[in-house]
């Protein structure tokens, strides 16, 4: 009997008057039955077996409709409605109209057309409003240039330092000589040693390519097909702000 | 976990030539994965499903076997990856097809078996070629592929899921709305190995902004990924830290969204979301009181009342638990005893108790102790139900973590005692009719010292000259047959 006695007290009837007993996830109390969630916290994505293979085999063969996208220039096949809206809706209405280049969200799209299409974007930053978005849906955040924001991504959101993905768009030849213009007026501090040795690099192609071209060349002959709208229309009233003259230093 | 059968609600199996061969067979075997792994590590031992010349299947004893193919299998990991760094670099004509091959050649090394050889892929620098890979603007077929490669890569130690942390931002990107589902859905399958190593991934992930993109991809117009996105979820708000949990449910539509999978969705994909749903509620006070003002109350009881599967029931019922657990308001204003809620609420705990699955008596105790915690109607009501005679015979026959949890719901005892002393003739009668179940329940003769601890004695005692003739009844047949003569001889 005393064994038993023993065991009520292990047991422990509580005297008190019974409160709600709340555990957290990770509670031992819980554990048993986290025991199979645990077991599927990563999974493989395997490959199928041949038997399966031969199956899904069969199943195609007997089916043989699909669409073709009509979209000038595309020309992709899809195997049902559902694959070709899903087609159209990814590739068809994320891309720039200025650039061809597709982005996964509207919102990075419209980043992306900000910042590397929109003069009137430029002209604010040149002014020294802070026009870089952050990339991360839901921060607020804005930056004065590509580079703080690279930072600000690192240093907020653990973004790896080798992150790179919203680079600046290949830029128009007249763009080009803007921007450096730009940055010569204003004095950027900021661009790191590497910027600098891009920039230059590019003046250097740019001025010569400048020398094979005539003068009269219009502004929306580029390289490479992506450019071929290119960016063809700078306000006069922007253009004139920023003066001619380019000071020792800013092209070689 | 479900069967291997292929679902027919499928989309349409898409042609197998060069094409998009990657999204179709890779998701088909999603299913029969966690099986597998939960048995190869049960077993603990390795399992090469594929030999690597072909698929002939390996025997398991012949360890020498495996560890030679292993080793093969590494070196011809090492060469792809030295073929996608060509590939990746070159530039003439035919680029991403050269690309796609490349990746679907170390996409089928990395997912042969449930031991890739993913060291041999990190020493020969491939994650940095597979971020590449990732490039906005590539070919779905080879986002696919790469994505796979770096799922896999994910699965294995925490070491090899944290080399993933320079892919992070393109694979969080990937799952935007204009990304292709298939895609989309891989990405969010990698990010949720990611998320299921541990706290530190899970706040970079959260840093970067992944929580509403994922969210967004539980919505119900979207169809199998559903599933994928709801496990990867889970496996990204399951703190410790509540914040993502609080954030989750205030986004937009995903409680609708909740709730419409738990009415109608599947075993599998409401299981994903009732975890979601566990940790909703473990965590957040936020989504606590947004959930039980909704109808998910009823829904996990339905859930319990009609499934038969553990994998589904085991978090339904902690979703209740932890409901119960921690909102008052939820015991005093939804559970409210007499409410049909309230019955259907305990018989389903009840069906729980008679499983045989440990978890789920135990954890289903577990609920009641903090129901019967609370009013002396919930007390009333669960105490004269089928509950009591079942925790009674736990109480003898269970596991000592069960069995503490029904002395917790016992534990109410002193409470019945007191009721015994109220002046409330059925009160006292409710008070009497639990004693009496108690002394003649409890195993090994434990009721009469229990009973007699809490002073129950002298309780009924006072009831020997009580003017109800029933209660002067009842507790006198108590005392003579409990606590007669031969009481307190043995000892």
């Amino acid at each position: 009997m005393a064994m038993v006695v023993e065991n009520v007290g292990q047991l422990g009837f509580p005297y008190w008057s019974p409160v709600r007993r709340r555990f957290g996830p990770d509670a031992p109390f819980f554990a048993s039955g986290n025991i199979e969630r645990e077991l599927v916290a990563k999974q493989v994505a395997l490959d199928l077996t041949e038997d399966e293979k031969q199956h899904l085999q069969h199943m195609e063969n007997e089916e043989s409709r699909g669409v073709y996208c009509p979209i000038v220039g595309c020309g992709a096949h899809l195997n049902s409605l559902e694959d070709f809206e899903d087609h159209y809706s990814s590739r068809h209405t994320a891309s720039c109209s200025v650039c061809s280049r597709v982005y996964p969200t509207s919102r990075l799209l419209s980043i992306h057309v900000s910042e590397a299409h929109d003069s009137f974007f430029q002209a604010k930053v040149a002014r020294g409003f802070a026009m870089y978005e952050c990339l991360v849906e839901g921060c607020a955040m804005k930056l004065k240039d590509y580079r703080s924001r690279q930072q600000h991504l690192i240093d907020k959101h653990k973004f790896p330092a080798s992150f790179e993905f919203l680079k600046k768009a290949r830029p128009s030849k007249k763009q080009r000589q803007k921007c450096l213009r730009k940055q010569a007026v204003h004095k950027r501090e900021e661009a790191s040693s590497a910027m600098q040795v891009e920039e230059e690099t590019i003046d250097s192609l740019v001025s010569a390519v400048s020398k094979l071209s005539t003068v009269d060349s219009p502004s929306s002959i580029s390289f490479g097909h992506r450019n071929t709208r290119g960016f063809a229309f700078v306000p006069r009233a922007v253009r004139r702000e920023r003066p001619d003259s380019s000071p020792a230093g800013a092209k070689r | 976990m479900a069967d291997e059968g292929l679902s027919p609600h499928r989309r349409d199996p898409i042609k197998s030539s060069v094409g998009n061969v990657a999204a179709h067979r890779r998701r088909q075997h999603a299913v029969t994965v966690g099986k597998e792994r939960r048995e190869a590590l049960m077993r603990t031992k390795r399992l090469c499903r594929v030999g690597v010349s072909g698929d002939a299947d390996v025997p398991l004893d012949s360890d020498m076997i495996i560890d030679e193919e292993q080793s093969i299998l590494e070196d011809q990991t090492t060469t792809a990856v030295e073929e996608l760094k060509l590939a990746v670099a070159y530039r003439g004509k035919g680029v991403m097809q050269k690309r796609v091959i490349a990746l679907r050649d170390l996409r089928r090394l990395l997912s042969r078996s449930e031991y890739p050889p993913v060291e041999a892929g990190l020493k020969a620098g491939v994650v940095h070629l597979l971020v590449q890979c990732l490039s906005f603007g590539s070919p779905d077929e080879q986002l696919l592929e790469a994505a796979w490669c770096l799922t896999n890569i994910a699965a294995g130690k925490p070491e090899e899921t944290k080399a993933l942390l320079p892919a992070l931002p393109l694979l969080i990107a990937h799952l935007g709305e204009k990304s292709s589902l298939p895609v989309a859905e891989q990405c969010a399958w990698a990010l949720g190995n990611v998320a299921g190593e541990g706290e530190e991934l899970r706040n970079v992930l959260l840093s970067q902004g992944a929580l509403p993109p994922l969210a967004k991809m539980i919505l119900p117009n979207k169809g199998s990924t559903v599933r994928t996105a709801a496990w990867a979820l889970s496996n990204l708000i399951k703190g410790p830290d509540p914040k993502a949990a609080t954030e989750l449910v205030r986004i937009d539509g995903v409680l609708d969204a909740i709730l419409q999978h738990l009415r109608k969705a599947d075993d599998e994909l409401a299981t994903e979301v009732a975890w979601v749903v566990v940790y909703l509620s473990a965590l957040s006070n936020v989504a606590t009181s947004m959930l039980v003002k909704s109808d998910l109350l009823q829904l996990l009881v339905e859930r319990l009342a009609t499934s038969n599967s553990l994998q589904l029931l085991i978090p339904v019922l902690r979703s209740l638990g932890n409901l119960v657990a921690s909102d008052a308001h939820t015991t005093n204003a939804v559970l409210v005893a007499g409410h049909e809620i309230t019955g259907n609420v305990v018989a389903a705990l009840i069906k729980c108790l008679k499983s045989e699955h440990r978890v789920l008596k135990k954890e289903s105790t577990w609920v009641l102790s903090n129901i019967a915690a609370g009013s002396v109607e919930h007390k009333q009501l669960i105490y004269s139900s089928e509950a009591v005679p079942l925790l009674l015979r736990l109480l003898s026959t269970a596991p000592f973590d069960i069995r503490k949890e029904v002395a917790y719901v016992l534990g109410c005892l002193p409470g019945f005692i007191d009721l015994v002393r109220s002046a409330d003739t059925e009160a006292a009668r409710l008070g009497l009719q639990f004693m009496e179940l108690v002394l003649r329940g409890m195993p090994n003769g434990d009721g009469p010292k229990l009973v007699e601890r809490e002073d129950g004695i002298d309780a009924m005692e006072r009831f020997q000259f009580h003017e109800n003739e029933d209660l002067r009844n009842m507790a006198n047949e108590l005392v003579d047959k409990y606590f007669g003569e031969d009481y307190g001889l043995d000892e």
